[in-house]
């Protein structure tokens, strides 16, 4: 199993709005214009509802905009189908989602080996990369457990490991660390820098956590759908 | 790990589960009885066609309708291609037997050396041979239709009734029309035949075989002012063996004897086993029909079953579809539980269906256990039947995949 290449990234004008023409309208995304290059390491920060999971769903080809564009490696993706959108993102995006989404019918191994599944990895492949990646999460002896029977951080880890199953071009982090002691959340960012750093992925967390946007060398910062300051380090 | 998976997926809303595969069950039991059984009698009626040792056979609206037997008889036998020609007259008449008891018996008269020739492998066993009863052409009592000839008062009983009564070869029964035992008329019993399997139960098995004028004469048949003369019920006609493998040359010989008996029904047994086997498919369509209702019930309850899941698994399906798990794989989860319940829910009714069946046999009454004995399993059509369910549960799956991959992925995770 290959790495995926990380994706040359815009977004130009993007908007998006929940519930369009009704009383509950949400302007979600006003006009994002942003690029992200290969290899770069981004946090996004602000206030709850500013709108940075909307821009990292719409990131990871889980969402469209209502108006405006999303570019990968300059060709917009909104005129792919779904069906080669759902590639896209199971042969080039990592998520790790701020509420872990772990299906709870499955063990943590299994969890893991989910993404190499569709990708029709061989069973002894996969099964020994998800040993090995459990491993460098921290997580050895814990395979056959189900999320039920995880802590909120263990389960967080899993959910690590599932999202560099398939060595993603783009790592995708919705406060990756939000239940994390600091030691684990030094450890885990450490394995994403590494991780980013080896295969020259992009990576892209969006958190509260001062500490962890510090890691990035790009910062982003948005309020109301917008972005106030994109800082990038010296 | 699919396996494991969807088992796991199913367990997830037991309850659900269990009144599906029951509700699917329940719909298939229902024509599996229904068509084992019917195509079962039909295809014992049918082999007892085929198995009978004459191909055409002459009937008369009402009972006792032909006249003339005995001469017909022999304007058949002057035909080309027929080896015999057997008149049949059923009569019940009433039996008093040594012990001075009396049982209604249902009286067959024949001619002795006709009536051999048109028996079938399976019955020919069970009669002596040559038939005791006198005079073999029936034609010394007959005496041209004056039936002024001597009689032989000859009889044979069937076993059952020997059995029952203790009658044996040798000794006497008296006959009698009405249940007057002064206007009877003694018998000998000169031997005992068998009985071959037959679903009317009991009754049918008290029978006796005496000669055709005999049994015209004691029950009135015989002619006269008021009555038929020389009445039998049918006549069954054997053909040569070149005529009865040659389907024209059958038919033709049919339209023959149709000619010599404008006014009487004529038919072949191929022409009756189409009839039977025409019947019997549409009745297993009027049984799959009737069973389509419960049917639609069952996959109908099915669905429900797989859109609550899809509803319960409304965020699992979420995070597949988020982590880029293709729709067809996620749509091919959903289809197969169903497909799985489904199947479950049809080899359950298949089992059920055949246990009732085999209960039936066992403790319903004697007409119906008869009838659940002769039940035929036919491994084809049951597996259609199942294929069929599965079949429509495929449907019901797709339903519940529609209603599943419908909503937006960042909705569904919410």
């Amino acid at each position: 199993m290959n790495a995926a290449m990380a994706p040359v990234i815009d977004l130009v004008n993007v908007v998006r709005t929940y519930g369009p023409d009704t009383p509950e309208e949400v302007r979600a995304l006003r006009g994002i214009n942003l690029h992200i290059a290969p290899g770069e390491y981004l946090s996004i920060a602000g206030p709850s509802g500013c709108g940075k999971t909307t821009l990292l769903n719409l990131l990871g080809l889980l969402d469209s905009p209502t108006s405006g564009e999303v570019q990968w490696d300059g060709s917009p993706v909104g005129q792919r189908s779904d069906r080669a959108r759902a590639r896209l993102r199971l042969e080039g995006v990592g998520f790790i989602f701020q509420r872990f989404y772990l299906l709870p019918t499955l063990t943590a191994r299994e969890n893991v080996e989910l993404p190499m599944r569709a990708l029709r990895v061989p069973r002894g492949e996969r099964t020994r990369r998800a040993s090995e990646l459990l491993e460098e999460v921290g997580l050895r002896g814990r395979e056959r457990a189900y999320p039920h029977q995880l802590s909120g951080g263990e389960e967080q880890r899993v959910a690590v490991a599932r999202a560099l199953a398939n060595r993603p071009g783009l790592l995708l982090a919705d406060e990756p660390t939000g239940e994390l002691d600091s030691a684990n959340t030094a450890a885990i960012l450490s394995l994403l820098e590494r991780v980013r750093t080896d295969r020259n992925s992009s990576l892209v967390v969006v958190t509260h956590n001062p500490e962890v946007a510090r890691r990035a060398h790009r910062h982003i910062g948005m309020r109301d759908g917008a972005i106030l300051e994109d800082v990038r380090e010296a | 790990m699919i396996r494991l998976r969807r088992g796991r997926s199913l367990r997830h809303s037991r309850l659900q589960v269990v009144l599906a595969v029951v509700a699917i069950a329940t719909a298939v039991a229902l024509p599996v009885v229904l068509i084992s059984v019917g195509g079962g009698v039909a295809a014992h009626e049918l082999a007892n066609i085929q198995n009978a040792g004459y191909q055409i056979v002459v009937s008369a609206s009402g009972m006792h309708g032909i006249t003339h037997a005995h001469s017909y008889t022999q304007r058949l036998l002057a035909m080309s291609g027929v080896t015999a020609a057997s008149p049949v007259l059923s009569v019940t008449v009433d039996a008093f037997n040594h012990s001075g008891s009396v049982t209604p018996v249902l009286a067959e008269g024949v001619i002795p050396d006709q009536f051999t020739p048109t028996l079938g492998p399976a019955e020919s066993g069970l009669f002596p041979s040559p038939l005791p009863l006198g005079d073999p052409t029936d034609s010394v009592h007959f005496a041209n239709g004056t039936y002024t000839g001597p009689a032989a008062y000859d009889v044979l009983v069937s076993s059952p009734y020997a059995a029952k009564f203790g009658v044996l070869t040798g000794g006497k029964v008296l006959l009698s029309p009405v249940a007057n035992r002064s206007l009877g008329i003694s018998y000998n019993v000169t031997g005992v035949f068998g009985v071959p399997p037959t679903v009317l139960g009991p009754t049918g098995a008290f029978a006796i075989l005496l000669p055709l004028s005999d049994l015209q004469a004691m029950s009135g048949l015989a002619g006269g002012a008021s009555t038929t003369p020389d009445a039998a019920d049918t006549i069954q006609i054997a053909v040569t063996g070149s005529v009865a493998t040659n389907p024209t040359a059958l038919n033709n010989l049919r339209a023959d004897v149709q000619e010599l008996f404008p006014y009487y029904g004529v038919s072949s047994l191929s022409q009756e086993a189409e009839q039977l086997q025409a019947a019997s498919g549409v009745l297993t369509g009027f049984y799959l029909a009737l069973s389509s209702v419960g049917l639609t019930v069952g996959l109908l309850f099915l669905a429900l079953v797989l859109l609550r899941r899809v509803e319960a698994d409304r965020r699992s399906i979420g995070i597949r579809r988020a982590l880029g798990i293709p729709a067809r794989s996620i749509a091919g989860e959903i289809v197969g539980d169903g497909a799985v319940l489904a199947l479950t829910g049809a080899v359950a009714g298949v089992v059920c269906g055949y246990l009732i069946v085999e209960a039936l046999a066992e403790w319903a009454s004697a007409a119906v256990q008869e009838a659940a004995r002769l039940a035929v399993f036919d491994p084809v059509l049951l597996s259609e039947l199942v294929a069929g369910v599965v079949g429509l549960s495929l449907l019901a799956g797709a339903v519940a995949t529609r209603a599943a991959l419908r909503a937006e992925i960042s909705e569904a995770l919410r």
